[in-house]
């Protein structure tokens, strides 16, 4: 197997599953984490993943197929989306695709889900349609305050990974995400985005 | 060139003297005196102030004589002008214009938590980090991109500082806190669940003093343990998150928070997985001092004239990713 990506908390490979070529997502254990702590957080997050992966490709939206699960050495294999990440594609690109990102945001939401680790690296771009992973932090929830945590965070992320397109990116995800959603809540969750900008830290100038 | 920095954002009135030499910083001094609350109690602004004020004098002599220099041969005065308590702002600022109006001295009011940072770059070597400032005012993740530093993370609540002394003095410790709660955690490694709450790169830790509150009823020590426990490891999770975002090869911890081993030993971890340099700021210089600000008052002052009295105030809310660097 080859070693793909080193993410932030599990090891990417590429595999074979009957033929064809696949993915395998392996949360390691962490020498660093209590280890009570550490097999309930990695068994955790392999059920949820390999759950929301399935369920929300039910509603349309792109995400891997799921071949197999192993809970208790907590691995996901499955299939290869070969494309780029929208992290890595051109400024112009990532404006032009905010649109569809706000989209499946607001799919995603509109079912009952958060994300819960909306960046730029977790959304592919693979022969012209845009597929939704990492969903290992995810949530069922129809919480609004929930919701407008998942837009703070990409938000956030556009703000620094991509500061000098930030306004044009941001707005197009607002459009996006506003004509799944519709107007009213979509002016709902921005405001209790705000809310949460607000309470950060030396936000507000007392 | 020679800068004096004075510091007074909380608990900590301080003035440092540093040389810079070209891109090199000799620190000459560094005093402080540092406001104890009672017991159970936090930091009373007031009282801080107060604190601040009587003995502002005695910490600007001290340093002088021990850098073994006069108020003359001083070519820049620096101040932290925010984030941190009005009251306590204040002070600082004050001696800080005092000295500049009466011996004509350009003055730099200067972002406390920008100085936790150059300082830390000053004292480690790091050159291109991403950098975890952790402290009772902070906890952020940052990295520099055209010239602003970059929020990549950071606490939708109270800090990472304010969880350990809120707990620590809910148990009956002096703020500040982490020292204890570091010894009592070290005789326990019995793991009491509580909740761990990452959103992405950021934490929240408000549920979690909570709880930990309610643990400390049965058992102080494993309260102290799994706290440490849980929090370091939702920040360590945020800096895996941010590293393998940003693919940065160095890492940086510094503020108050950064003197914990435990969180240094569990950081060191995962800069080894992600194949990454681990600078942490020396012991001394974690906390709020004098130095921070000095320093990046002599950085701001190769590039800007000093800062005209009219436009030396001090701001209670100040946050660094507002701050155009320029240096």
């Amino acid at each position: 197997m080859k070693l793909i990506k080193k993410g932030a908390e599990a090891d990417i490979y590429q595999t074979k599953w009957q033929n064809s070529k696949a993915i395998l997502k392996i949360r390691k254990v962490k020498n660093y984490r209590n280890s009570s702590l550490d097999s309930k957080i990695r068994k955790q997050r392999t059920i949820k993943e390999s759950q929301m992966i399935s369920y929300a490709r039910t509603f349309g939206i792109p995400t891997p197929l799921v071949y197999f699960v192993n809970l208790e050495k907590s691995f996901i294999i499955m299939q290869e989306i070969p494309g780029t990440p929208i992290h890595d594609l051109s400024e112009s690109k990532i404006i032009k695709l905010s649109k569809e990102i706000g989209k499946l945001v607001g799919m995603l939401h509109k079912n009952g889900i958060m994300h819960g680790d909306l960046t730029t690296s977790n959304f592919i771009l693979f022969k012209n349609m845009v597929y939704v992973i990492d969903f290992g932090l995810s949530q069922n929830t129809i919480k609004p305050e929930d919701h407008a945590v998942d837009l703070r965070l990409i938000k956030e992320i556009l703000n620094s990974a991509h500061a000098k397109i930030m306004q044009y990116a941001w707005n197009n995800f607002l459009l996006g995400y506003k004509s799944v959603v519709g107007t009213s809540y979509n002016t709902k969750i921005t405001k209790l985005v705000s809310d949460i900008e607000n309470r950060g830290r030396y936000a507000k100038v007392i | 060139m020679l800068g004096l920095g004075i510091e007074s954002t909380a608990h900590t009135f301080s003035c440092a003297i540093i040389e810079k030499k070209g891109k090199k910083g000799k620190i000459l001094s560094d005093i402080r005196k540092i406001y104890r609350p009672a017991v159970g109690e936090g930091i009373h602004p007031r009282e801080a102030s107060r604190h601040h004020i009587e003995n502002s004098s005695f910490v600007l002599s001290d340093c002088l004589k021990e850098a073994n220099t006069s108020i003359k041969d001083l070519d820049i005065i620096s101040y932290s002008a925010g984030p941190g308590l009005g009251p306590c702002l204040r002070v600082g600022a004050v001696v800080a214009r005092s000295l500049s109006s009466f011996y004509n001295i350009p003055i730099y009011p200067i972002n406390h938590a920008i100085g936790h940072i150059e300082l830390g770059k000053l004292l480690t070597g790091a050159s291109n980090p991403l950098v975890l400032l952790v402290s009772g005012g902070h906890t952020m993740l940052l990295a520099f991109l055209n010239k602003q530093w970059r929020v990549f993370g950071e606490t939708l609540d109270i800090t990472l500082g304010q969880l350990l002394d809120q707990f620590g003095r809910s148990i009956g410790f002096a703020s500040p806190c982490g020292k204890n709660i570091e010894e009592l955690a070290s005789t326990s490694s019995n793991y009491v669940t509580l909740p761990y709450s990452v959103k992405g790169n950021d934490v929240s830790f408000s549920g979690l003093l909570s709880a930990t509150k309610n643990v400390a009823k049965k058992s102080k020590v494993d309260a102290c343990y799994s706290l440490q426990e849980t929090a370091f490891a939702m920040i360590s999770e945020a800096v895996e998150r941010a590293l393998s975002f940003t693919q940065k090869r160095e890492l940086m911890i510094v503020g108050g928070v950064a003197a914990n081993k435990r969180l240094s030993e569990m950081l060191k971890d995962v800069c080894k997985r992600h194949n990454c340099k681990f600078f942490v700021v020396p012991l001394r210089y974690a906390g709020d001092c004098g130095s921070q600000i000095c320093w990046t008052g002599l950085l701001e002052s190769q590039v800007k004239s000093g800062s005209p009295l009219k436009d030396t105030f001090v701001t209670q809310s100040w946050r660094l990713d507002t701050v155009k660097v320029n240096y």
